[in-house]
C-alpha cells in the first residue's frame, strides 16, 4: 500500500537550501534520498555570518548592549540581558531588585511571543497556514504589550548595563494585566487547536525523535532537551534576575500526553505549556514588584568611566526560548571588551538535526528542521572563505586554531 | 475519531471582520507613490496605521538652539548614526543609520535630542532632506 | 453534417472560454473566502486574471538540462485536456457539447491526462523537486481513482437497475436525479457517496491537505517548481478549469436540478436562472470540497495520501455502495 516505499531506486540527492521555503534561514542541507526516505543528512551553516562580535569589540559596553539586541530579531533581550549580566559580573554592578524583576517580565513575554510565533511556523511547515496566521494574530498582543513597556515591538533597546532603562508606571500594570487575562483565556483554546488536531497528531506523533541519551549526548537545550525529557532549565538550575524567588520547573512533556518522547509533538506540548508558565511568572512578578530604582547608575558618562576601568572576563548565562543562551565577555582596561563570544542556543541544538532526520520521510523534512526553532543568524559566528569561496575545515585544522585562540585570550 | 478543531473556528470566522488593518489602502495601489500623492491633493483617503503607544521611539528631533557641542551622544550611538562638524560644533544625525535606541537621548545633558511618534520613514535615498536630522 | 461540426466546434470554443472564465471566477472567490477565514482581507475577486495576465508578460524560462519540447508541451496537453473534459460534462444547466459521444468513464479517462501531462512536465524539468512531485502526483492519482470509480459505478448501477437506459450517459444522469431513484437507506448511501466525492476532489486538484506533489514548503513547488512565465500560466488554469470540472461533474452527478423547473420563469429568462443556480451550486461545491478542507487541516504525507484514499474512503464508498444495494433490493422485495 505504500506506493513510494515499494518503488526502489538508487539513492538520489536532494538538497535542501541555503535558500528554501522550508527554511526561515539559510543553511544548507544535502539529504541523500531513497525513495522518499532519508538515508543520511549533512548540513552546512555559516551562511549568515555578519561580524557582530568584530562590530562589538570596536565598541564600548553600553553600545554593544544594542548591537546584541540584533543578533536575533525575535530574542532581543536574551541576548542583550545575557551580555549585560556578563559585564555586571566583571564591573561587580549590583543590580537593583526592581529592574531585575522588569528584567524578567520582559523575558517571559518575550518567551511567549517566541513561543506563539514558532507555534505559527511549525503550522505553515505542515502546511496548514491558518493556525500560522490564528497564532501569530494571537502574538501581536505580545508584541503590542512589549512595544508598550518597551518603546519598540522588536530590538526593544530596554536593558542597560546595571538595570534597565524603562519602569513600569502604574498605568502600564492594567495594560499587561489585561494581556495576560487575554492569553489565560486563548491557552485552552491553542492547546485544542494544536494538540486535539487529527492532522497533527498524523503527522508529529513519532517523528523526528530524539532519545534522551542523544539529547544528552548532543548537548541540546532547551525545549528541544526538555522535550526528551532533560530536566535542564537555566532558569532553575542558575537562577538569574528574579527567577530565585519564584519557584520555577523545567517543563517537561506531561504524563498525560504520553510522557516524554522526544518528538515533534512533545516539542509542541512543551512550548504549549511554557507560555503557560510564563504568565504565571509575570503575574507573580507583578504581584512582588519591589519598589526602587531600576538602574544601579543613572548616569551614563560615569558608567562609561567605570566601565573603562574594568578588568577580568565573566560568563553571562540567560535561558532563551531555544534554550540557554551564552555570552562570554573579557574586559581588560579598555573602552571596547577584549573578548566578546556568543553562543546562541540553537548552536547547542543544531546537532540534534542529524539523529532526529534520519529515517524520516522528505515529507517531514521541514517540520523537523522547525521544531527544534533554529536560528541560524545568531548561531552563524564563523563562516570560513579560503581564496574567494567557501571552505570546510578538517577537525585537525579546527582544533588547531581553537587551541591557538585559547592561547591568545589567555595571555591578555 | 478525525478531529479538526480549527474547522468551527474557520467557519465562524468567516463571518467576523477581517483582523488586517488596512494600511495605506483596502488594496495595494497600482503606485503606492501616485496614491500618496492622491492623498496629498485631497483625492485619496489613506487607511491610518496601527497607532503607536505612549514614549514610542520615532524619527529623532534635534534642538540645535540648545546643543553645546559637548559630542556625548557621538560616544553611545552604537550605530556611529551621529556626525560632529567641527565648524559648526553641531552634530547631525543620519535617519538612514539610527537604530532608534535613544541612547543619546538619555545621556544629552542639555536634553536637545527626542524621540517622535514618527515611523513611515521609508525612502529611496538614504540622503534625501528627510533621512537627514541637523 | 457540416452545420453539425460548426455547431460542435462552435460550442467548444464558447464552453471553454465559459470555462476559463469560471475558473478564474472560483479562484477568486476561493482566495477571498480562504482569507476572510484566515481572518485576512484577501485580493480582489479579479486577482487570478491579474495573475494569469501577469505571467503570461513574464520569461519563459526552461532550465538547461530539462527536455524542452517535452517541457513545453505539458502545459497546453494540461489546459486542452481539461478543456476537452468541460466538452463532456453539463456546464451552466446546459447539456453537453459532445452529448453523443462520450459517457462518465470517458470522463474517468480524460481526467487523469491533465494529471500525466503534470507528471510528464515534472520528469521532464531535471530538477530533483519537480521528479520527487512527479513521483508523488502519480501515486496520488492511483491513490484517488479506486474511490471516484466507486462513487461512479454506485450512481451507473442504481440507474441501469431503475430501468434507465444508457445509465453511464452523463445526459441520463442529469435527467434522473439518483436521490429520486432510492429510498430512505438509500439516501443515506447516497449522501456517503456525496462526502467520498468532495473529499476526491482536493487530490484531484492537488490542493492541501493533499497538495504532497506541489507541497511548498517541502519541495517548493514540486512538479512545478521548474516552470514560470506562459507555462506556468496554463498550468495555473489547468487548475482553474479543472476546479470548475469537478465541481461541475459533483452537481452533474447529485444536485442535477433545474431551477426553472421548479420557478415559473419566461422562456428567455430559463437559462439565465439556471446558469445562476449552476454557478451557485458549483461555488458551494468548490468552497466545502476546496477552501474550507484546504484550510481546516494540515498536509499530509505521501503514505498517509494513500491509506487515506485507498483504506478510509475506499472502505466508506464500499460501505455507501452496499447500503445502496440493500436499499434496492429490500425495495425489490
Amino acid at each position: 500500500m505504500n506506493g513510494d516505499t515499494t518503488k526502489k531506486s538508487t539513492p538520489y540527492t536532494v538538497p535542501i537550501g541555503p535558500v528554501h521555503p522550508a527554511l526561515k534561514e539559510p543553511v544548507m542541507f544535502t539529504f541523500q534520498m531513497e525513495g522518499e526516505v532519508v538515508r543520511s543528512v549533512d548540513f552546512a551553516p555559516g551562511n549568515t555570518h555578519r561580524g557582530i562580535e568584530w562590530m562589538g569589540m570596536r565598541r564600548n559596553p553600553v553600545q554593544i548592549v544594542h548591537l546584541t539586541d540584533r543578533i536575533c530579531g525575535i530574542c532581543g533581550i536574551v541576548h542583550s540581558l545575557s551580555f549585560a549580566r556578563a559585564v555586571e559580573q566583571i564591573a561587580e554592578i549590583e543590580v537593583p531588585p526592581r529592574a531585575d524583576y522588569i528584567r524578567t517580565i520582559l523575558h517571559e513575554l518575550e518567551r511567549m511571543q517566541s513561543h506563539i510565533l514558532w507555534a505559527g511556523v511549525a503550522a505553515h511547515e505542515l502546511g496548514f497556514d491558518s493556525l500560522l496566521f490564528l497564532a501569530w494574530r494571537v502574538r501581536e498582543q505580545s508584541m503590542d504589550l512589549i512595544e508598550n513597556l518597551t518603546g519598540n515591538r522588536v530590538n526593544y533597546g530596554i536593558v542597560q548595563i546595571g538595570g534597565v532603562r524603562r519602569d513600569i508606571s502604574d498605568d502600564q500594570r492594567p495594560v499587561i494585566e489585561q494581556g495576560l487575562a487575554y492569553y489565560r483565556g486563548l491557552l485552552d483554546q491553542m492547546k485544542t487547536v494544536f494538540l486535539d488536531d487529527s492532522t497533527i497528531r498524523m503527522r508529529c506523533r513519532g517523528h523526528g525523535l530524539l532519545s534522551y541519551r542523544d539529547a544528552q549526548l548532543l548537548c541540546a537545550v532547551g525545549p528541544t532537551a526538555r522535550a526528551s525529557g532533560v530536566a535542564m532549565d537555566i532558569r532553575h538550575d542558575y537562577p538569574y534576575c528574579a527567577y530565585g524567588d519564584f519557584d520555577v520547573h523545567p517543563v517537561l512533556p506531561p504524563q498525560e500526553f504520553g510522557g516524554p518522547m522526544g518528538d515533534v509533538y512533545d516539542r509542541i506540548i512543551v512550548r504549549l505549556l511554557e507560555i503557560a508558565q510564563s504568565i504565571d511568572i509575570i503575574q507573580q512578578c507583578l504581584d512582588n514588584l519591589p519598589a526602587g530604582e531600576i538602574l544601579w547608575e543613572k548616569k551614563l558618562p560615569k558608567l562609561l568611566s567605570i566601565l573603562k576601568k574594568a578588568q577580568g572576563e565573566a560568563i553571562g548565562r540567560v535561558e532563551a526560548p531555544r534554550g540557554e543562551c551564552m555570552h562570554y565577555v573579557r574586559m581588560d582596561g579598555n573602552e571596547a571588551p577584549a573578548t566578546w563570544k556568543v553562543k546562541a542556543s540553537s548552536y547547542s541544538n543544531l546537532m540534534s538535526w542529524i539523529p532526529m532526520l534520519k529515517g524520516e520521510q522528505l515529507a517531514d523534512v521541514p517540520i523537523i528542521v522547525a521544531s527544534i526553532d533554529p536560528c541560524m543568524s545568531c548561531t552563524d559566528r564563523v563562516t570560513i572563505i579560503r581564496n574567494g569561496s567557501a571552505a570546510d575545515l578538517t577537525k585537525e585544522e579546527l582544533t588547531r586554531l581553537s587551541r591557538e585562540k585559547t592561547r591568545r585570550l589567555s595571555r591578555c | 475519531m478525525v478531529r479538526l478543531p480549527m474547522m468551527p473556528e474557520l467557519l465562524r470566522q468567516l463571518f467576523k471582520k477581517p483582523a488586517t488593518n488596512a494600511f495605506p489602502a483596502r488594496y495595494l495601489p497600482p503606485s503606492v507613490t501616485k496614491f500618496l500623492q492622491k492623498v496629498a491633493q485631497g483625492e485619496a483617503v489613506i487607511n491610518p496605521p496601527v497607532p503607536v503607544p505612549p514614549g514610542f521611539r520615532g524619527k529623532i528631533t534635534y534642538d540645535r538652539e540648545s546643543c553645546i557641542g559637548c559630542q556625548l551622544c557621538l560616544k553611545v550611538c552604537p550605530a556611529h548614526a551621529i556626525e560632529f562638524l567641527p565648524t559648526t560644533k553641531r552634530v547631525r544625525i543620519y535617519v538612514a543609520q539610527c537604530v532608534f535606541c535613544s541612547q543619546c537621548n538619555d545621556i544629552c545633558p542639555k536634553d536637545c535630542l527626542h524621540m517622535t511618534p514618527e515611523f513611515l520613514l521609508a525612502c529611496e535615498d538614504r540622503f534625501a532632506e528627510s533621512q537627514i536630522v541637523e | 453534417m457540416l452545420t453539425d461540426l460548426i455547431g460542435t466546434v462552435a460550442g467548444a470554443i464558447l464552453v471553454g472560454v465559459f470555462g476559463i472564465l469560471v475558473a478564474l471566477f472560483l479562484m477568486g472567490v476561493d482566495r477571498i473566502v480562504t482569507a476572510r477565514m484566515q481572518a485576512r482581507i484577501g485580493p480582489p475577486l479579479s486577482q487570478p486574471l491579474t495573475d494569469i495576465r501577469k505571467l503570461f508578460m513574464k520569461e519563459n524560462v526552461v532550465p538547461a538540462n530539462a527536455i524542452p519540447w517535452l517541457f513545453n508541451l505539458a502545459p497546453v496537453v494540461a489546459l486542452a485536456s481539461a478543456i476537452t473534459i468541460l466538452l463532456y460534462i453539463p456546464v451552466g444547466g446546459f447539456a453537453p457539447v459532445l452529448s453523443g459521444g462520450g459517457d462518465l468513464v470517458l470522463v474517468m479517462y480524460l481526467l487523469t491526462l491533465p494529471a500525466l501531462a503534470l507528471v510528464a512536465g515534472g520528469f521532464s524539468s531535471g530538477s530533483p523537486y519537480a521528479t520527487v512531485g512527479a513521483q508523488r502526483e502519480m501515486v496520488t492519482m492511483i491513490a484517488y481513482e479506486f474511490p471516484l470509480a466507486i462513487v461512479i459505478i454506485t450512481i451507473a448501477w442504481k440507474l441501469a437497475v431503475s430501468g434507465i437506459p444508457l445509465p453511464f450517459m452523463l445526459a441520463s444522469v442529469q435527467a434522473n436525479p439518483v436521490w429520486g431513484l432510492v429510498g430512505p437507506l438509500g439516501i443515506i448511501g447516497v449522501l456517503i457517496l456525496f462526502f467520498v466525492l468532495l473529499i476526491v476532489i482536493p487530490a484531484e486538484l492537488s490542493r492541501i491537505p493533499f497538495d504532497t506533489p506541489e507541497a511548498e514548503t517541502e519541495l517548493a513547488g514540486g512538479v512545478l517548481v521548474e516552470y514560470s512565465g506562459k507555462n506556468l500560466a496554463l498550468f495555473t488554469l489547468t487548475q482553474g478549469v479543472k476546479t470548475v470540472v469537478m465541481a461541475s461533474l459533483v452537481v452533474a452527478l447529485f444536485i442535477p436540478y433545474r431551477l426553472s423547473a421548479l420557478l415559473p420563469a419566461p422562456v428567455i429568462l430559463q437559462p439565465v436562472l439556471d446558469l445562476l443556480f449552476y454557478l451557485v451550486l458549483v461555488v458551494l461545491v468548490a468552497f466545502v470540497a476546496v477552501s474550507l478542507i484546504r484550510v481546516s487541516m494540515a498536509r499530509f504525507r505521501i503514505n498517509q495520501v494513500v491509506s487515506v484514499y485507498w483504506i478510509y474512503l475506499s472502505l466508506i464508498g464500499i460501505a455507501g455502495l452496499l447500503l445502496v444495494m440493500a436499499d434496492h433490493f429490500l425495495r425489490v422485495v
